[in-house]
Parts: structure tokens; sequence; C-alpha cells
């Protein structure tokens, strides 16, 4: 689980950083005499700045490409899905939805296959997340007025998904979802 | 030198900012009693306190730090104290019009008030434009005192040595103290972002007025809500690190931190990313163009740069193996940096696009801007208040009970945070009332989160007793 390892990553590091401030604290609490201090700090400087450069640079490199924008950008999608969102819903159909008369239908969509959600909203930004049947959050993109957001996700497995807003947008935020199933 | 009468209000601006950070913790813990389903407000109540919370902290942060910036920059140059003092009252009247929309009004838009949410009006309809107008009051209130410093440096200083361009070169003839470089490079931030507040307030205005003939575009207002509220969220924490880099190694009884070549790069890039690093806020609007996004994952990454490499390996070489004199100030502008970087390292962690999808909009987000900002640059500016409180009275040390109220303020502030990256990582939402079922480990971690904050609180009510107690002393001082 990509959240999982977030997590035990941040731990990590965290304790990490936690450990050199009190190492670093320390070591002034022991010292005696006044002037003692580090050796060469320019070059440990130098070095601890490069590595770092290294270090997020690589990271930047592998993730980037990993961004959804790429997430399936040359595959043609097995099924569209046009969504519209509005103060407290979400209207989901596979034909393209008029704002004057919306309307919308149950979805299914094939396992394994490329889907593309095309988000919008009629009226605030809205949050347009998909939760798995074990609720944890897999994917989401924003519905924002004037604007169609295309998001494109394969579901590796046949379930329910629920659909919450994530972006706050008023009163009855909290109980504004959906839902889809794949088979 | 700093007179008596800006000594007080520098002393108001310290008891202001405490009452209204208390009334902000207790909003704060009410939200998360009520996601715990411990109290049962409704959602009005629990949006509208949220808008409150949010401007509100955000709000007192930024004055704290810019209150301590002015004091300590009569040292350098000589500041106004009508420009102080017009803060002063605009703040005051601002976060009153700020209160009455929110508490009487019910408007419940968010900090961000994301357009076009303010005008599909769920609240009294004169909210809306009292909330407006209570944001441009405190815009104006800061803009002319974030002016007023800079003209005073400029004064002093010609714009390249305000930078430290000169230090580029080998010998520069004129050294720029760090403290006026960052306040420099701050203070061009806070303006860029008070601009950028002013355009999206006209813009705001200009569709109210206009009765239904001009509607604006929803993705350049929210790029210029990131651009000013990200951008001024951010700058709060840097302008407690001038004060860092001015009293650090002063209370520490070492030598001033001088300014060299790198200092001055390391700033130069920091406004740089600073103002750049928004666009990771709109990750997840997909039309946004693909090169801002990237520009919003690599500005973020590469602030880190400076940050470490410079500010924080300059804390380290200060105080490792280094005999000091260790105060309550040091120790918590070395606490404070702790927090920074750990915030830092989760703020890293959410900027990056790839993990962002599964991030954005979770408790995550709250996690880690509360880590550096309850753990961080909060510990910044009440080292400064407690430094400034305690600056005519003698041999202070550090006291027994202070490193309990230290412990204490850990223990809450470690708990209250944890609570919040388990949720995020657990998926749970940020800015809900309440969770639905399926998520309801979302309602355990609120009560944990709850129960710690109130310890976090009591320490701060320890800080505010002893603090106060001081600045009330000066602020009735006969000359």
């Amino acid at each position: 689980m990509q959240q999982q390892s977030i997590l035990l990553l941040f731990l990590v590091l965290a304790g990490i950083a936690t450990i050199v401030f009190v190492y670093v604290y320390l070591s002034s609490k022991k010292t005696e005499k006044s002037e003692n201090g580090m050796s060469n700090p320019l070059k440990k400087r130098f070095w601890f700045s490069l590595i770092l450069f290294v270090i997020l640079g690589i990271f930047a490199s592998v993730t980037i490409p990993k961004s959804p924008y790429y997430l399936f950008a040359d595959e043609n999608p097995a099924m569209v899905v046009h969504v519209m969102s509005r103060q407290f819903a979400f209207i989901l159909s596979r034909k393209a939805i008029d704002p004057d008369k919306p309307s919308g239908e149950p979805i299914e969509l094939p396992v394994n296959e490329v889907i593309e959600f095309r988000v919008t909203s009629m009226d605030v930004n809205h949050g347009f997340a998909i939760y798995d049947n074990t609720h944890r959050l897999i994917t989401q993109t924003q519905a924002m007025p004037g604007y169609v957001n295309r998001l494109r996700y394969k579901f590796e497995h046949p379930g329910k998904y629920d659909i919450l807003c994530l972006e706050y947008c008023g009163l009855a935020h909290q109980g504004m979802r959906s839902s889809f199933n794949v088979k | 030198m700093e007179s008596l009468k800006s000594k007080k209000i520098t002393s108001i601006w310290i008891i202001a900012v405490f009452v209204l950070f208390l009334v902000s913790i207790v909003l704060g813990i009410l939200m998360r009693l009520n996601q715990g389903e411990i109290i049962d407000q409704s959602p009005v109540t629990f949006y509208s306190n949220m808008t409150t919370h949010g401007l509100t902290m955000i709000g007192i942060w930024f004055v704290a730090g810019m209150a301590a910036i002015h004091y300590l920059l009569q040292r350098y140059v000589k500041t106004s104290f009508t420009a102080n003092i017009i803060a002063l009252a605009l703040t005051v009247i601002g976060i009153l019009m700020l209160w009455t929309s929110t508490f009487i009004g019910e408007f419940h838009a968010a900090w961000t008030f994301l357009y076009p949410m303010p005008f599909k009006v769920m609240w009294a309809a004169w909210a809306t434009p009292l909330f407006l107008a209570s944001i441009a009051v405190l815009g104006v209130g800061w803009l002319i005192w974030s002016l007023s410093l800079m003209a005073q440096i400029l004064k002093k200083y010609s714009i390249s040595q305000a930078f430290a361009w000169q230090h580029f070169k080998k010998n520069p003839a004129v050294e720029t103290p760090p403290f006026i470089l960052i306040s420099m490079i701050t203070l061009t931030g806070v303006i860029a972002c008070l601009l950028a507040a002013v355009v999206l307030l006209t813009l705001f205005f200009a569709e109210f007025f206009s009765n239904g003939s001009f509607v604006n575009d929803a993705l350049l207002m929210k790029n210029l809500t990131y651009f000013f509220g990200h951008t001024i969220a951010n700058e709060m924490l840097y302008l407690g690190l001038a004060v860092i880099y001015e009293l650090f190694p002063e209370v520490s009884g070492r030598p001033k931190w001088k300014t060299t070549w790198y200092v001055a790069l390391a700033w130069n890039f920091t406004l740089v990313f600073i103002l750049t690093a928004f666009f990771h806020h709109l990750y997840m609007d997909f039309v946004q163009p693909k090169g801002l996004q990237i520009v919003g994952q690599l500005a973020s990454y590469f602030a880190s740069l400076p940050a470490a490499g410079v500010t924080i390996f300059s804390v380290f070489i200060a105080v490792y193996r280094t005999k000091i004199k260790w105060s309550l100030t040091n120790l918590l502008f070395f606490m404070g940096i702790a927090g920074w970087v750990i915030g830092g390292l989760g703020a890293v962690i959410d900027a990056t696009i790839s993990n962002n999808v599964v991030l954005h909009n979770t408790l995550w987000v709250p996690a880690h801007f509360h880590t550096y900002n309850a753990m961080g640059n909060v510990l910044f500016s009440i080292a400064f208040f407690y430094w400034f409180s305690t600056q005519s009275a003698q041999n202070i040390k550090i006291e027994k009970y202070t490193k309990l109220v230290l412990a204490i303020l850990l223990i809450g502030g470690i708990g209250f945070l944890l609570a919040f990256y388990i949720a995020g990582a657990d998926s749970i939402p940020r800015r809900y009332s309440t969770y639905p079922e399926e998520l309801s480990s979302g309602a355990t971690w609120a009560k944990v989160g709850a129960a710690f904050a109130t310890v976090y609180l009591i320490a701060i009510l320890i800080f505010f007793y002893n603090i106060s107690k001081r600045c009330l002393k000066i602020l009735f001082l006969r000359s």
C-alpha cells in the first residue's frame, strides 16, 4: 500500500532527524572547552548540500514520470465516464451530461481496462476521490467549474468503489458521495 | 535603539497574539472533538469555526513574525512607529470584521474561500462582503507595514546590497547583515503575495458588483488564492528564521553570524522557490499546464536545499561540540528548527505529485503544516516573545519547571501531530465535520488528537501566563 510506505518513510526520516538534533544538542551540553566545534565546516556543508541535491534530483526524476497526468496517456480508454459535480452530489453518466437537465445512471466498469473520467462542476470546486473496497484512497482529481479534468485509471480488482468529495464545498461536504461497481 | 513606545507596541502584539492563539487552539480542539463524536456541533458551526481557526492562525503568526522583525530591525535602520500602529489598528479591525462574518454571519467558505464559493451563499447574505472586506482591511494594513519596513531598509542599503549581491564577489566593501538580507527577501515575498491578494479581491468585488455581467475564471482565481495563501503562510516561517539569525548566536553567547557568498546565494534562491512552490496546491487540477505542475514539485523540493544546507547547517555548526549558553530562547529556537525540518519532510513527501494523488486533501496536509507551524514557527515566535519579555531581567537560567513545560509541549505536540499523520495515511479526508461509517478510524484518531492538543494547550497557557505578565509590566512602565 502506497500510503503505508509513505508513512513508514516519513517516520524513519523524522526519527533520523530527531536523533541528529538530540545528538547535536547533547554534544553541546557535554563539551567542556569553549572553542571546540565542528572541523572543516565549509567542506562538510558543501558535501551535505551536494548529497541532498543529488538525492532530491534522483527522487524528482523517478517520481515525476509517475505523476497521474502521464498514467495511461498513450492508451485509448475502453470507456469514458462523465462526472458532473454539484452541491452536494455527483452525477455519473456514460453519455455527455447536459448542465441544464443533468441526469445520471448507475455505472458499471470493466476490470483491467483503462477508464477515463471527465470531471467537472456545476457550481463550486469539488474533489472527485475514488476509494477502493478497503476504504483506501486510490486516485483523485478536482472538479472545477468551467473546466474538465480527465482522470485515467485501470481498476485491477472487481468490487464496489466509493467516490467522496475531497475539496471542501460547503455545509454538506462530508456527505457528498457516490459509488460505482467494477466487474 | 528600541524606544519605550516600541517596546510597548511589541508587548501589545505579543499579548494579542497569545489571546487569539488560545481561542484558535480551543476552536481546533472543538473541531477534533466533533470529528471524534465527543461533542455534536452542527456542520455550519463546525465549518464556521474551521474558517475562523485557519484565518486567525495564519494572521496571528504572520503578525507575530512581523512584530519581531520590526522590533529587531531598529538595530539597523530607523523604522516607522506609525506604520506599526496602522498595522495593529487594521489587524484588530480586520479580525473583528472576520469574526463577525464567521461567528454571527456564519460565513464558512474555509480560509481559502475558493472562488466561487463565497458567492454561493449558505450564510447571512451580508457575511460575504464583510468577509471579503475583512481580508482587504488585513491586507492593506500588512501591505503598508511591509512596504514601510522595506522602504526603511532601502534608505540605508541599495537594492543590490539589501539582497547581498555584492557578496558574490571577493572581499565586498559593504557587509549586509544576515538579518537585513533575510528581512528583505521575506518582505519581497510578502509584498508579492499581498499584491496577488489585491488582484484576487478586486476580481471578487468586480463580480460581486457586476450583477452577473462579469464572471471570473475558476482556475485563475485558484492560482491567485494559493499564490497569496501559500506564500503568506510560508513567509511567516521565514520571518521567524530572520529572528533566529539575529538572536540565536546572541543569546548563545557566540559571535554574530555573517553573510557569506553561500548565505547570499541560498537566500536569493529561496525567494525564487518560495514564489513558485504554491503550484503544488493545484496538482490535482489536471487542466493546469503540466510544466507548472513540475515547477511546483521542483520548487518544493529544492526550497529545502538552501534551508538545510545553509540555515539548518549553520545552527548545527553553532551548537555541535560548542559550549553555549542554553536558555529557553535558544532551546525553543533549536526545537522549532527540528519541528520545521520534520514538517518539511512531510511536506516534501506530499509535494511529490505521485504521492499527492493519494494524500491531497487527506489529514496528511494538516499533519505536515501543523508540524512546522505548531512545533516550528510557534516556537520561533514564543522564543522571541520570551527573549523580548526578559531582556531587562538578569541571570535567567533554565529552571526545572521550564523543562517540564517543554516536555508537556513536546508530548502534546507530537501526539496531536501523529494522530493527523496516521489518519492521513489511512485516507481520512480533511475538512470533514464528521466521518462516514466506513472511515470510523478518523473519529478514533480525532479523539487522540483532541486529547494531545489539550496537553499542548496547557504548555501554551503556561507560556502565556509567564510572558504576558512581563509584557503587561512593560506596557504600564512609565518612562
